[in-house]
């Protein structure tokens, strides 16, 4: 029993942290950036640098939020901005990018499978069972995410703004609030947390350029039922992240595969708004 | 004038039936292989293996004094892709035979158009077994080659009598664990659990907890080469599991670059670079020579295809030409002695190999801790002779 809450825990803690940055630049910008998973993957391609440069893996994080934030910084002027006025034009858009960005690592890296070493290896006793280190140190570090992000905009400046145009951009725009740049650093903080997810979850993983794609899909459908908010998007993380656990141990990992997107299916049937309360 | 223009008449109809007449024309080999898609890792490899091949015979002189001349086309690794390459290479660049390195699903779909086009065709992928037509030939294990030794080291050396097996969703996946299941059940053992993940699956949290809830002995595994088999492993490694661990689908390469974690994992291989022997070595110091800072590691699926194509020029040599009937008569009977040792495709199309029971070390470089001579591929293709 131990175990299974363990994992269900672990990996709503993991999708949580993988959804994270394709949720507030849905919420601040009206957009589903399909380039998440390419972001994710770049992060992987991070961890995997610093594992040969032979730089402490726990810094990987960190580097690839910070090249992550940098990189959506240009993306979102050179790509993205022009096409606000066209939101469909903009999803096609980062689509696009996604392709690109992995064409580059392939052409970079090829197309091979790399390794980026493990923070923590073996397992530590937590209830009686012996469970795997880094998975239980990706619980914390999403937790720990989690709880900055719900800071950052319930209590700094940028939060307030961010809301405000979340609420109603028009009427923000009216009241100064520069939203150009509220969307510039949205889209700049998505694609690092996309990025730091990936470097997070590399460990656990190997590093291809399609690494990224399935976590997508995923990410997706959590984002499309939880809504634009943090709590939320924690429950939908452990529902379907429970429910894909549970369908996999007593069912058919096969079957577990396909939890998150058919379960996601059937609550935006029943209840289109998912879990949001907004 | 009128002689002049039957000279021109003359001399455009040899330029239009040349291709029969002349006999310095190359003897063309169809390559079709995955340079696209799931194989695109792999096949650079096998390209360079095939053009050793093909270079070493033409150097002395070719076959019947013709030269060889590859043709390669882009399967991409699937079905639909390699109908077409089938087809052109059969029907369009009428080529005089088929050595090909592909995965089972390009196999199944281009058998059909060697069958229609009756062409001989030299499969050098390992694979699920069990694919018969009176043109294919394989010199790549199959099941009954590889499981064995594997199981037998476990079941003897290890004392596991209870199993847990765990591969991906697929035909090669599902068709390898099936036949261990049923080869651990003959020889007294149980399988305690068996559990399947789609092929891009990463995630194997719900299936280690199982394995874990199981206490097996040990475990074999038969993941999609690449990124499952790495996943997997590293999951397993993380969360403590030392069992010990059989893996049917690990290359040497993918466990070089794992290192530490796939150390001490069990694989079982008809080829391993570090084999120790004279055409080995002259293999592998030729392919040095060719490619310089550009070799891609030679491995088990690009050893089969250079020595599949020196098969096939021995073949054509025994059989006097490049009649596919005949030619399919001698595949059955000539030797080539290669990397993977002497190597005669004379079991129901299939060929009895050396298999090697392999350890991955702390540094990622395989150990072979024992050798199985001649293995016998079993009945594979009962219908068709010997």
């Amino acid at each position: 029993m131990g175990v299974l809450t363990l994992d269900i825990l672990t990996t709503a803690a993991i999708l949580f942290a993988v959804a994270a940055g394709l949720m507030i630049i849905l919420g601040v910008m009206k957009l589903i950036n399909f380039a998440h998973g390419a972001f994710l993957t770049t992060g992987g391609y991070v961890a995997y640098l610093t594992g040969a440069a032979g730089i402490s893996p726990w810094l990987s994080i960190p580097l690839a939020g910070v090249l992550g934030m940098a990189a959506g910084l240009v993306i979102e002027r050179v790509i993205v901005r022009p096409l606000y006025a066209r939101p469909l034009d903009a999803i096609l858009a980062t689509w696009g990018l996604g392709i690109v960005i992995g064409q580059v690592i392939t052409l970079t890296f090829g197309r091979g499978v790399q390794f980026a070493p493990s923070p923590l290896s073996g397992t530590t006793a937590l209830f009686g069972v012996d469970y795997s280190a880094y998975r239980l140190a990706v619980a914390l570090i999403a937790v720990l995410i989690a709880g900055a992000l719900s800071a950052l905009l319930s209590f700094t400046r940028f939060g307030l703004n961010a809301r405000a145009v979340i609420m109603n951009e028009t009427l923000a725009r009216g009241l100064g609030i520069d939203s150009a740049k509220v969307r510039a650093i949205t889209f700049g903080m998505g694609a690092g947390l996309a990025c730091a997810a990936g470097a997070l979850i590399t460990p656990l993983l190997s590093v291809d350029p399609n690494m990224g794609l399935p976590w997508l899909v995923n990410s997706f459908m959590l984002v499309m039922i939880s809504g634009v908010s943090f709590p939320s998007l924690l429950i939908a993380s452990i529902v379907l992240g429970g429910a894909q656990v549970l369908v996999s141990t007593y069912v058919s990992p096969i079957l577990g595969g396909m939890t998150i997107v058919a379960l996601a299916a059937l609550v935006l049937r029943f209840n289109p708004r998912g879990f949001s309360r907004a | 004038m009128m002689k002049m223009r039957n000279l021109v008449l003359s001399a455009s109809l040899s330029l239009a039936f040349g291709a029969t007449a002349h006999a310095a024309d190359p003897i063309k080999i169809g390559m079709p292989v995955g340079l696209s898609g799931a194989n695109s890792v792999v096949a650079p490899s096998v390209v360079q293996a095939a053009e050793l091949a093909v270079e070493e015979i033409n150097a002395k002189g070719g076959v019947l004094g013709r030269k060889l001349a590859l043709e390669i086309a882009d399967d991409g690794s699937g079905a639909q892709g390699a109908q077409r390459a089938y087809d052109s290479l059969v029907f369009q660049k009428k080529v005089d035979a088929i050595v090909a390195m592909e995965t089972s699903a390009a196999r199944n779909a281009g058998l059909p158009i060697i069958n229609r086009g009756k062409v001989p065709m030299i499969y050098t992928s390992f694979y699920e077994g069990r694919s018969c037509s009176p043109w294919m030939f394989v010199n790549a294990w199959v099941p009954e080659q590889q499981v064995a030794p594997v199981v037998d080291q476990f079941m003897g050396k290890e004392g596991a009598k209870k199993f847990f097996l765990i591969g991906s969703d697929y035909a090669f996946g599902r068709g390898m664990l099936e036949f261990t299941r049923k080869y651990i059940q003959s020889k007294g053992g149980t399988v305690v659990g068996e559990e399947y993940l789609p092929m891009d699956g990463s995630d194997w949290t719900a299936v280690i907890s199982k394995l874990r809830s199981a206490n097996p002995d040990a475990l074999i595994t038969s993941t999609a080469g690449g990124a499952p088999n790495v996943t997997l492993t590293k999951q397993l490694r993380a969360a403590g599991i030392k069992i010990p661990y059989g893996n049917l689908a690990l290359d040497e390469g993918t466990a070089k670059t794992m290192g530490g974690d796939a150390e001490g994992i069990y694989i079982s291989a008809s080829y391993l670079s570090s084999l120790d022997n004279p055409a080995n070595k002259k293999f592998l110091e030729a392919a040095k020579a060719k490619f310089g800072s550009k070799l891609e590691t030679p491995n088990e699926l690009s050893v089969p295809q250079y020595e599949g194509i020196h098969a096939y020029a021995a073949a054509v040599q025994k059989a006097g030409s490049t009649d596919a009937a005949k030619v399919v008569k001698e595949l059955a009977k000539v030797s080539v002695q290669g990397p993977r040792g002497t190597i005669t495709m004379n079991k129901q199309h299939h060929a009895p190999l050396t298999m090697y029971l392999g350890r991955v070390k702390r540094d990622g470089s395989v150990e072979v801790i024992k050798s199985f001579p001649n293995v016998d591929p079993g009945e594979q293709c009962p219908h068709l002779a010997d």
